[in-house]
């Protein structure tokens, strides 16, 4: 069997390189690699020449570490060990299905059936899971700071150790569940590590509860570096010390520390699959859960799920045609997103800023609502209409269909645009309004007219600079179908990364030159009226600049129709 | 003529160059009648659909739907055509009663509740009203596409492979569904690698192969041709005769 596990992962990734080799012949491709390793290199590689030559700077000497960090470092290995040790409690109290346990259909139909012991179909999956963790701990690695003293390299490895122990881990718990109910002395055994856990958390709780009553922090990294030394005292130490040997590797010297904390990850590694290997009859029972739970979703994985709920919007008869395709994507939007769940968070968030507003600015709650609404504000404008799908880069998948259709071509277009439009401005208002309101506490030396006058403005630029977005990246789509991903596909590679880079890019340009006849005009107003109106003058200039946009958009959905008939449904299989 | 083709072609561009799926077809489905469009994988039949259905644009020819040119008035032909595809595509948010209402206004029906229900009732969805796609199962999945197809007043129907995942008593259903339309005067072209349901529904049949017609006509035309006479009067037969595949076992 380990030969075959080794056969089907080579063959697995030579193939997967193959294709991606391949497909460089496309142009688009070709070009996206190009981007994508322009990108790397700049960020990352760039890095690391510059950390290089600032290590010659010093001669080589060790980095120092700042003073203020000297204390938190000293504690790091305990509070590691902590947090490993809270995660493999958290595995027990809220369990997740183990990606060990998942199989893909075709290991299901060739594997199953096959004379291969269920331990063989573990190591088999353990070994395969190993190129994914490889390339997290290598990319761990990468972005670790130099001022640990430790290699790049010698990261990645403790960081390896400590995801597959994990993964391994979180194997065992899912097999050790499906025991819990079981009687005598299976049901003794799989309680076992389950009661150690609960000690051993018991045991360290009181001693940082000790601690805190002895000397209560000041503040929040004082109470940080009292929990690492309450989880280094004695007591805690011998309970945490599976996990405190995973993580010591991290901050242990080259070569001999580093060396002999190794060996101890390892053992700790090996103890966890031994346990797992050990307890593998209850495997068969767990693949057979893991796999009917999958497939009682009614959606593949990492697609959304849908729920039947009244969403108290029936489709008229009559009407115009971008009204039904509104109405389709609002329907998704009410099929993915609980009305109440909602309102609840709508109505939580006009609270808190009612009260935040009450306290005035001694509190920091204001700055805080204040710069997150800001921060809201501007990612529902000018990110939400890349991340929010529910228009043409999701329905050309459905393009057989909707071709069908007896609607006009640039109502098609514009249908697609209005629903997502209507929500993203939604959510950017709503985190306006909030702002704005908030703005008399957190911005005193503004005026009260440049704060209304600002916000309305914004408010009413913000459905233009949507719509403007949206119909950009639905042009993109119709006219250029293979460089958008269509509906939820993320694809990967580095030229996939380099095709969504270029496209951001170009989009961004694009908004700007759709955006500059309206600023233009909208700027003319606005130093025509502001000597009479003052800062009241920022809204007629929002409000031409608007209609400019309006009228570029509605203009580019008509030209947009002939591209979306002459769209091959193959342009888009073929991309897809 | 309901359904009008002729010296229809479609070519796909490929890394080879180009590939002629279909080449110079012509035939005509008159109103009330039900016509077999059958060939071996890759005659071209689902190309053929799916370019009448105005899904791909035809490399050359002409296409008319009750005397609309589809490619110089492709609304109102579309007004006029029915296309149920043998994969049902679906939209996952969508209720199966929220997908006929939503065909139903993009082609102008007033009267859906009523229709819906009859369809509902006629394709044995009732219980399934409120169900997301993704809760059906394939054979259900596939009567939504019909019905979604047939909920309007459609002239022209076109089936590809429509008995696809339905258990007897549906296939049984949708025979008679298929034949009531065509007696209410719909013209209809179902492709489908079920001779015996063609031999039972349809009153012509044309035979494709590697992208061209190779036979059109009744049964009884086709048995009586010449180099057919002694292939019988058994669709399967002719079929193989025909395909040049009756010397294989």
């Amino acid at each position: 069997m380990f030969s075959a596990s080794l056969y089907i992962i080579v063959c697995s990734f030579r193939n997967r390189v193959r294709v991606r080799l391949q497909r460089l012949r496309q142009p688009r491709y070709f070009i996206g690699a190009i981007a994508g390793a322009a990108y790397l290199y700049f960020s990352f590689f760039a890095r690391f020449r510059a950390s290089r030559s600032s290590v010659a700077r010093r001669g080589n000497r060790p980095s120092r570490v700042p003073g203020s960090l000297a204390a938190p470092l000293a504690v790091a290995p305990a509070l590691g060990a902590l947090a490993l040790m809270i995660a493999a409690a958290g595995a027990w109290l809220f369990p997740v299905d183990s990606s060990l346990l998942e199989f893909s259909e075709a290991e299901q139909q060739f594997l199953f059936p096959a004379p291969v012991s269920r331990r063989q179909l573990l190591i088999y999956r353990i070994m395969r899971s190993q190129l994914g963790m490889l390339f997290g701990s290598a990319m761990i690695g990468i972005f670790s700071p130099p001022t640990l003293g430790v290699s790049r390299l010698r990261i990645s490895a403790a960081s390896w150790i400590i995801l597959v122990t994990a993964r391994i881990y979180f194997t065992g718990v899912t097999l050790a569940r499906a025991r819990l109910g079981a009687s005598g002395r299976t049901r003794r055994v799989a309680w076992l590590p389950v009661s150690a856990l609960a000690i051993a958390l018991a045991l360290v709780a009181g001693a940082v509860g000790a601690q805190w009553r002895q000397t209560p922090p000041a503040d929040a990294l004082a109470g940080l570096i009292l929990i690492g030394r309450a989880a280094d005292s004695p007591a805690a130490r011998v309970v945490l010390l599976p996990f405190r040997a995973l993580v010591q590797p991290l901050f242990s010297e080259w070569p001999g520390p580093y060396l002999i904390a190794i060996a101890g990850a390892l053992a700790v590694l090996g103890t966890v699959a031994t346990w797992v290997l050990l307890s593998d009859e209850a495997f068969q029972e767990a693949v057979s859960d893991v796999a009917e739970r999958r497939s009682r979703e009614p959606v593949k994985k990492g697609e959304p799920i849908y729920k039947v709920r009244s969403t108290g919007w029936t489709l008229p008869p009559t009407g115009r045609p971008e009204t039904a395709f509104a109405w389709k994507a609002a329907m998704q939007t009410l099929r993915m997103v609980d009305k109440r769940s909602l309102l609840r968070g709508v109505i939580i968030l006009v609270c808190l800023t009612i009260v935040a507003a009450l306290m005035g600015q001694a509190n920091g709650l204001a700055s805080m609502l204040g710069a997150f609404s800001i921060a809201g504000t501007l990612f529902a404008i000018l990110l939400a209409p890349q991340i929010v799908r529910m228009d043409m880069r999701q329905d050309l998948q459905h393009l057989e269909l909707l071709k069908t259709w007896p609607v006009k071509a640039s109502a098609v277009v514009r249908g697609e645009l209005v629903w997502p439009s209507v929500i993203i401005t939604a959510c950017a208002w709503l985190m306006l309004a909030v702002a704005t309101f908030l703005a008399g506490t957190m911005m005193t030396h503004v005026g009260l007219g440049l704060r209304l006058g600002g916000g309305a403005a914004l408010a009413i630029l913000t459905p233009a600079l949507v719509l403007s977005q949206l119909t950009i990246h639905n042009a993109a789509a119709l006219i250029f179908p293979a460089w958008v991903p269509l509906g939820n596909q993320r694809p990967r590679g580095l030229d996939a990364m380099g095709q969504r880079l270029i496209m951001l890019g170009a989009t961004w340009l694009l908004l700007v030159l759709s955006l500059l006849p309206g600023a233009i005009v909208g700027g003319i107003v606005w130093f025509a009226l502001q000597h009479f109106i003052g800062a009241a003058a920022l809204v007629p200039a929002a409000l031409v600049c608007t209609g400019i946009v309006a009228i570029e958009v509605l203009l580019a959905t008509e030209a947009l129709g002939p591209a979306y008939e002459r769209l091959d449904v193959l342009a888009v299989e073929r991309a897809e | 003529m309901a359904l009008s083709v002729e010296h229809f072609g479609r070519t796909y561009a490929t890394a080879a160059g180009s590939f002629t799926a279909v080449a110079d077809l012509s035939f005509t489905v008159a109103s009330g009648e039900i016509v077999g469009l059958i060939g071996p994988n890759g005659a071209g039949k689902t190309t053929t659909l799916r370019s009448l259905a105005g899904i791909l644009r035809p490399t050359s020819g002409r296409v008319r739907i009750d005397d609309y040119d589809l490619i110089e008035h492709p609304l109102e032909a579309k007004r006029c055509l029915a296309f149920m595809p043998d994969e049902p595509h679906l939209f996952e948010y969508l209720t199966v009663m929220e997908h006929l209402r939503l065909v139903a206004r993009l082609y102008g029906v007033t009267d859906v509740v009523d229709r819906a229900a009859a369809l509902v009732d006629e394709l044995q969805l009732t219980g399934k009203e409120q169900a997301l796609p993704g809760e059906l199962s394939r054979g259900m999945r596939q009567k939504v596409v019909i019905a979604c197809g047939l909920v309007r007043n459609a002239t022209t129907l076109l089936f590809d492979e429509p008995l696809t995942g339905l258990d007897p008593i549906g296939i049984r259903r949708m025979r008679s569904t298929i034949v009531a339309r065509a007696k209410a005067g719909a013209a209809i072209l179902l492709s489908s690698h079920l001779l015996h349901l063609v031999e039972e529904v349809c009153s012509r049949v044309i035979i494709m192969d590697r992208g061209q017609k190779v036979a059109d006509g009744t049964f009884a035309e086709l048995a009586s041709r010449a180099d057919l006479a002694s292939a019988g009067s058994n669709l399967e037969q002719i079929f193989l005769r025909v395909t040049g595949h009756d010397a294989h076992p």
